[in-house]
């Protein structure tokens, strides 16, 4: 079996965000930059099925500036488990959007017969939760979104997906396209021998010219950043006596913020 | 002058209110800037949404009937949207952030080539559609221009309040142009949450519990406090991860993002990756023995103290009031 995983990297949410200048912008120079926590799911899940079927071969695939994603790449995926990577470095990708991405991935997944392409199902920094299902339908193959559980059958597989008040139990046949989200797997920390072995394994770089595609035009456009709208002062309540505190909260809630 | 449409997403049968609530805020914006508004439904059975979704704000109701709308099918939906879209040609395509919302919304706009938006929290019209949506766990906003022809935008439920300025909608059919060969994933069975718990991401009053809570044998508190409320309970990542609690009931970065009109947090302290997940709520409560916990910097009413003290004692206080 073929697996393909996409990761992003992203900025650790632990990140301050500095907005400045009179149209805000962001300074990203003091970001810690990580993979993205969801992804985490994505390569465990391959590097399991790998594990389960005892063959096959996980490819990690990204975006982004090759220097900046190298540690990424061998720590969080080749350390545990993929076995090769492709890296998509093109300064003309900079603040390209999911649609620009996910043509960039579809082109870079075209290029071998993947029986599966994993994704984690949205990234921490835009919160924006298209990529994989864009790119499912780039390339043309049905896909099955925020999944918590997988099983594979012989060119085919069952996942559950969470919606609300219940779960939806959906089959597909490979090749298929999977998001993942929390509860599907625990994600396994690299051992230092495998961080050392993992620097063995072939990374491929290239842009947009040679995967063989123009640089996609975004069509969506940040204008601008704003800080969040302000919320007001926290009323405390006094809280020497519990029980007269709760009950003064209670009315509060009834009678001046009129929500219960 | 722009045209909107608004999806009116049912399951088994029930409108999910993020609909209203797209068609009332779309209608703020036609009133200002001209343009329409269209509801969008698809269905298997007979249906009448015209009413609603006229008092709502529709201008016109376009529904779509076929047996194979009785359950989600993500290629269907899609191919039924994009049928509409190609036909009417609608500048702006509203979507729930729903389950269903979040599946359908980047499929669809990726077959229509078209710029998509996710998790919307505002719509301004400044010669073109301009989208607010909190990004970096809404440690700050994205005012975001899309270009095109037209824009799939998804909206968090919750965040436009409801309107009944309408009046009554015409209602008109299309042909939803459905290949039911092309759909390859298909939803074999649905399995319904026990009876009597509330979604969630749909509730109006949500209660969390956090490490505060001391132990798993403690959530029934929180339960009992949220039953009080006819709340659902959700729980912080670190009650989660400690095995105390779901995972499905995690709210925060890595679980759900909530904007109910009450967001009541137990012995929860507040890191950022919680209030990524809750910030957006309505009216916040904090209940938490350290004064000092970032979680009061968002609340609107705190409470500094013990929550196996405070909450019983609330419990019943919430239960006199809804007795009335």
């Amino acid at each position: 079996m073929k697996i393909a995983v996409c990761v992003k990297q992203v900025p650790d949410s632990e990140s301050r965000i500095n907005l400045s200048g009179p149209v805000p912008e962001l300074d990203t120079s003091s970001f810690t930059m990580i993979i993205n926590p969801y992804d985490q799911y994505a390569v465990e899940e391959a590097v399991k099925i790998k594990e389960k079927l005892g063959d096959g071969e996980i490819t990690v695939v990204t975006v982004g500036a090759e220097a900046r994603v190298r540690e990424m790449i061998k720590k969080d995926c080749l350390a545990v488990g993929c076995d090769k990577a492709v890296v998509v470095d093109d300064a003309a990708l900079a603040g390209a959007d999911s649609f620009a991405v996910a043509q960039v991935l579809a082109a870079a997944l075209k290029r071998e017969q993947f029986d599966l392409v994993l994704f984690g199902i949205k990234a921490i920094d835009d919160d924006a939760s298209q990529v994989g299902i864009m790119t499912a339908e780039l390339l043309g193959m049905p896909h099955v979104g925020y999944i918590g559980d997988l099983e594979l059958k012989d060119g085919a597989l069952t996942a559950k997906r969470e919606i609300e008040g219940g779960v939806e139990v959906v089959d597909s046949p490979t090749p298929c396209v999977l998001t993942c989200g929390k509860g599907l797997n625990e994600p396994r920390l690299p051992s230092l021998p495998n961080i050392m072995k993992a620097g063995m394994k072939p990374v491929e770089v290239l842009d947009c010219a040679g995967l063989g595609v123009e640089v996609p035009a975004s069509l969506t456009e940040v204008k601008q950043f704003a800080p969040p709208p302000p919320r007001g002062e926290c009323t405390m309540i006094d809280a020497e006596d519990p029980a007269a505190a709760a009950r003064e909260l209670a009315r509060a809630l009834h009678e001046d913020a009129k929500i219960i | 002058m722009p045209n909107i449409a608004v999806f009116i997403e049912q399951r088994a049968g029930q409108i999910k209110k993020v609909a209203w609530q797209m068609l009332s805020e779309a209608r703020k914006l036609t009133d200002a800037h001209g343009g329409e508004v269209w509801g969008v439904h698809l269905h298997a059975a007979s249906c009448n949404v015209n009413e609603d979704a006229g008092k709502h704000g529709a201008h016109k109701v376009f529904t779509a009937e076929a047996a194979e709308f009785d359950r989600y099918d993500s290629e269907l939906w899609t191919q039924a949207m994009a049928a509409f879209i190609n036909e009417h040609k609608p500048d702006v395509v509203l979507v729930g952030s729903t389950a269903m919302g979040k599946d359908l919304a980047p499929r669809l706009a990726a077959r229509l080539k078209a710029a998509c938006v996710s998790d919307a929290v505002g719509l301004s019209w400044d010669g073109g559609l301009v989208v607010r949506r909190p990004v970096f766990a809404g440690k700050c906003y994205a005012d975001v221009a899309t270009r095109g022809d037209v824009a799939v935008v998804g909206i968090r439920p919750n965040a436009f309040a409801l309107a009944e300025t309408g009046g009554a909608a015409e209602a008109a059919t299309f042909s939803p142009g459905l290949d039911a060969g092309a759909a390859k994933a298909k939803v074999s069975a649905v399995e319904t949450a026990a009876a009597g718990q509330i979604s969630l991401t749909e509730a109006e009053v949500v209660v969390s519990g956090g490490r505060g809570i001391k132990g798993p044998e403690n959530y029934a508190m929180i339960e009992k406090l949220a039953e009080a409320f006819g709340a659902a309970s959700g729980a912080s990542r670190a009650i989660v991860d400690a095995g105390w609690v779901d995972y499905s009931h995690q709210v925060g970065q890595t679980g759900k993002t909530v904007a109910p009109n009450l967001y009541v947090a137990c012995g929860i302290s507040g890191a950022i990756q919680h209030l990524a997940g809750m910030s957006s709520s309505k009216c916040i409560v904090a209940i938490n023995k350290d004064a000092a916990a970032p979680i009061f910097k968002v609340a609107d009413y705190g409470i500094a103290g013990d929550v196996f003290e405070v909450l019983p004692a609330l419990t019943e206080a919430v239960q006199e009031i809804k007795k009335g």
